[in-house]
């Protein structure tokens, strides 16, 4: 292969990783609602129940 | 005073210290499953490259939650996620994300899927945050099929698994905007005290 060859596979290569790793951070640093079953039920301020 | 917010309106605002220290953002919005209190937020780092961090941060230690921020003294109210996770996180427990989970009614209707959270936050002398209802897509169970609605909840939630059980009455008190949603609440807690 010539050098350019190696260069675009060399690129794409680093493309790639770098694609793959912005994507595992988005998805780790997605938020949420969580529900915590450990906390105790509980009424809320005057409203009953 | 209190206002409703989307919790997806939370999501990503920085946490700011009284000193003007941008330290972390939120994450995840935790609440117990009986009361829908708001027990804190998990966090993530502040940047592209920062995954999520180890510390979190306790409603009780949130000086202020701000249209653009949310303010607190200074890093050392932030505890470890376990703390703030209770004991479901330090034993693996079942505690989950709510957003894509099945609303069933209590006489087995779907109602759609969660695809956000709503909350009150109350302000002034007694500071409090609990889950007040939930926004769904709406199943082929509900009128408005097809469309995002709020459905209120009552003082006591019923959340197990995958499901999310409300009692079959939520769905007469229907909104289509937080504008009317605090009304909807209101008449249908009253309604079902009425019926106790």
């Amino acid at each position: 292969m010539n050098w350019w060859q190696w260069l675009l596979v060399v690129v794409v290569i680093v493309l790639l990783l770098v694609g793959g790793f912005v994507a595992i951070q988005a998805r780790r640093r997605r938020g949420g609602v969580i529900v915590d079953p450990a906390r105790s039920p509980r009424s809320r301020g005057g409203k009953g129940a | 005073m209190t206002r409703l917010m989307r919790t997806s309106e939370l999501e990503k605002r920085p946490v700011v210290t009284m000193g003007g220290e941008d330290i972390a953002q939120i994450k995840d919005v935790v609440y117990a499953a009986g009361g829908g209190q708001v027990g804190g937020f998990t966090l993530a780092g502040r940047g592209i490259f920062a995954g999520p961090l180890k510390s979190s941060l306790a409603w009780r230690c949130v000086s202020a939650l701000g249209s653009d921020a949310v303010m607190i003294t200074d890093e050392s109210v932030l505890e470890p996620t376990d703390v703030v996770l209770d004991s479901s996180a330090a034993t693996g427990g079942s505690g989950g994300n709510v957003l894509g989970s099945q609303v069933l009614t209590d006489g087995g209707t779907d109602l759609g899927k969660v695809v956000d959270v709503i909350i009150e936050v109350s302000q002034g002398g007694a500071r409090q945050c609990d889950v007040v209802g939930y926004e769904i897509a709406a199943s082929p169970g509900l009128e408005s099929s097809g469309t995002n609605v709020l459905i209120p909840l009552p003082d006591t939630i019923a959340v197990s698994g995958e499901h999310l059980i409300v009692p079959a009455s939520a769905k007469d008190f229907v909104s289509h905007d937080l504008a009317g949603f605090g009304a909807a609440i209101e008449q249908f807690r009253a309604q079902l005290e009425a019926d106790r």
